[in-house]
């Protein structure tokens, strides 16, 4: 049975729609991370899932019950906020047990869950003291305890790490990835982080305006786009897409733009004979190119950014330009003319007026 | 650096100079008269130190005016505080943003009204044949007439009531907007803890504006101190001596019925070292 379905949800402020006509299904135990640029609808959506924001439209329903009408409290969902929204007047075990108490739970059992739960996220040491007398990632943990202790069906992320620095986030995404190992409960997260996207999710929710772009695993959305905004979005350094006219050449196809022409075999997209598309190609699908190779790029390495194991070379050609990322000692030097390669296996080709991608299925 | 450190001091030094005196010379100027035995009626004076203090604590009208005080005190700062609180929360939980603005700035009305009009309008509203706050009960009750204004046991609560009419429909809007600044994120937390309206302004919004709103009613029993005019202007101390609050005995004394200046100086040092003592104290333990 899936965890959470939306079914042709809409949201509107007055006149503007923020998400429209939305469907998808979230199955048990999964981790499922919605990611998108700024605006999109990402903390809407996840706001409208915890009830915080209410539904103009379509159902939502969580555990096979729908709960457009419910309150936040009686969704079975716990929800970690960006800024971590604990209560400053209350001690950690209070922040910890408000939820608890809430439901009136019995004094003694609220003491033993709160000490399980911090011992489990290493709270211990801090239960007497006030959320300001907390570092940003131990009130994070404090956060995600008091999401815990309720042993909700769901648990909804917005944000969480964003107001954390490099290092700890890093520290605190694995400990996250840790607890859905142990716990397994049904996870939403809201990201723009692609590095957290990635790492943590089994499935990837890409929104933008509101729309659905791509569902799939990291790998399915890293490896088979399904158009120009999901493979411009994912990866960095960015694809680069290069305009091209399609033309057919003996049993494979030719495409010419940005001051070459490329042939490829062609199997495995769906060409039209005098159509144009955008071919995608990621920097580090670039490879030095050998005389006798096929399927060139060249130009002149006009910026050079280091990256310690490896290098961005970013070059003209034809007017457009062209990022590769090569290893730092295969490194050129600026202003030196370069040639690139690739594998046909590993370009992308997309629809130049859809942007869909000409992938066959 | 002399030079640059003596400007400062050159313009503030006359300012706290003048500030203190005009304070220091009245109070000083009280002390004296307290311990004299002036009257309005001659120039004639000897010294009698302490003596006007013992009288006072044998007269029975002096303490009656010292529980006056009190009631006073208590009922008017704990209902401004109850009504901007309950006003508050409701504007917050059930007004939109429009609305608000419309109460807002209809409850800051009655505070801008100088208090003495404030006492005569609701001195008529309160007129037993005539008023529109009686008319209620002269409707239910066929005819019957009620004076709270000249009834012991209601006078203080009729006059206290103005004082909150002005006060705690002020403060109701300064509550309201205390609560717009709050951070919504904490608010939903407890939303999705499963607190209950009610509870989420108990255990989270309240508590997280307490330093506020003690200063809020700090302001308002500073406030409340000075009822003089209102109550002047309603009943006089009356009936009786139901609502004669210190201030009240004191000009009685000293202006109006006796002329005994020193005796009502007296009164208002006590007054003065009572609330110094008590704001000390209450100040000490709210910062605790
Ligand atoms: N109360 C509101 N009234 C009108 N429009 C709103 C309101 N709240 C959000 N929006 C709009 O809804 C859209 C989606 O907002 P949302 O907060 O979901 O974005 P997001 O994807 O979470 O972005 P970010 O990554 O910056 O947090 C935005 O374009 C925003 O302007
Ligand atoms: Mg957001």
């Amino acid at each position: 049975m899936s965890a959470i379905v939306c079914s042709h949800v809409d949201k509107a402020y007055g006149a503007t729609t923020v998400i429209r006509d939305l469907n998808l299904s979230i199955e048990e135990h999964e981790f499922v991370v919605f990611l998108g640029p700024s605006g999109c609808g990402k903390s809407t959506l996840l706001r409208m899932l915890a009830g915080l924001e209410d539904i103009s439209g379509g159902e939502v329903s969580i555990g096979g019950k729908v709960v457009n009408d419910l309150d936040p409290g009686d969704r079975g969902i716990a929800m970690v906020f960006q800024n971590y929204a604990l209560y400053p007047h209350m001690t950690i075990f209070d922040n910890i047990a408000f939820g608890l108490r809430r439901q009136k739970v019995p004094a003694p059992e609220i003491d033993k869950r709160v000490r399980a739960v911090a011992a489990t996220l290493g709270l211990d040491p801090y239960l007497g003291r006030k959320p300001a007398e907390l570092s940003g990632g131990q009130q994070q943990r404090v956060a995600i305890a008091r999401a815990m202790i309720k042993t909700p069906k769901v648990f909804l992320f917005d944000e969480p790490l964003s107001n954390l620095d490099a290092k700890l986030r890093n520290h605190m995404r694995v400990e996250i990835a840790r607890l859905h190992q142990s716990l397994k409960t049904t996870t939403v997260y809201v990201t723009h982080d692609q590095l957290e996207a990635m790492t943590l999710a089994d499935r990837i929710v890409l929104l933008k305006d509101g729309v659905i772009e791509q569902i799939g695993s990291p790998a399915e959305i890293y490896g088979r786009p399904a158009n120009i905004f999901v493979a411009g979005f994912i990866g960095t350094p960015n694809m680069n897409f290069i305009e091209v006219t399609v033309a057919r050449s003996g049993n494979g196809w030719t495409l010419t733009g940005a001051g070459t022409a490329l042939s490829i075999d062609g199997a495995g997209f769906h060409l039209q004979p005098g159509g144009r598309a955008v071919l995608g190609i990621r920097p580090p699908d670039l490879k030095t190119a050998r005389d006798g190779d096929a399927g060139i790029l060249q130009g002149t390495a006009d910026l050079i950014e280091f990256h310690g194991n490896d290098a961005l070379v970013t070059f003209g050609s034809g007017g457009k330009e062209i990022s590769a990322l090569v290893p730092a000692r295969e490194c050129p030097v600026l202003h030196a003319p370069v040639r690139y390669m690739f594998e046909e296996a590993n370009i992308h080709l997309f629809d130049a007026t859809s942007g869909a991608s000409l992938r066959q299925q | 650096m002399p030079r640059r450190s003596s400007l400062p001091v050159t313009f503030v030094v006359p300012t706290l100079v003048i500030l203190l005196i005009l304070s220091m010379v009245p109070t000083l100027y009280a002390i004296i008269i307290a311990l004299q035995n002036r009257e309005l009626s001659s120039t004639a004076y000897s010294w009698v130190w302490f003596s006007n203090f013992f009288d006072l604590f044998s007269d029975r009208r002096f303490l009656n005016a010292v529980w006056v005080s009190v009631k006073w005190e208590v009922v008017t700062v704990v209902a401004t505080m109850v009504v901007a609180i309950g006003l508050g929360v409701l504007m917050f939980e059930v007004a939109s943003q429009r609305l608000r603005n419309v109460y807002c700035l209809l409850f800051i009305i009655p505070v801008l009204l100088p208090r003495v009009s404030a006492a005569f309008v609701w001195k008529f509203a309160y007129h037993p044949l005539y008023g529109i706050a009686t008319y209620p009960y002269r409707l239910l009750t066929g005819g019957l007439i009620f004076d709270p204004l000249s009834k012991p046991s209601t006078a203080l609560f009729a006059v206290a009531s103005v004082d909150v009419w002005q006060w705690g429909l002020f403060f109701a809007v300064i509550v309201l907007k205390l609560l717009e600044t709050l951070p919504p994120q904490p608010i939903e937390a407890a939303r999705l803890d499963h607190a209950k309206r009610w509870q989420i302004h108990a255990y989270v919004t309240l508590p997280m504006l307490k330093a506020p709103l003690v200063s809020l009613m700090f302001v308002k029993m500073i406030e409340s101190l000075r009822s003089f005019d209102l109550i002047y202007v309603m009943t006089r101390g009356g009936p009786g001596v139901a609502t004669e609050t210190l201030d009240m005995y004191a000009f009685s004394q000293g202006f109006i019925e006796s002329g005994k200046v020193s005796y009502a100086s007296a009164m208002a040092v006590l007054m003065m070292i009572a609330t110094v003592i008590t704001f000390t104290m209450l100040w000490k333990r709210v910062q605790a």
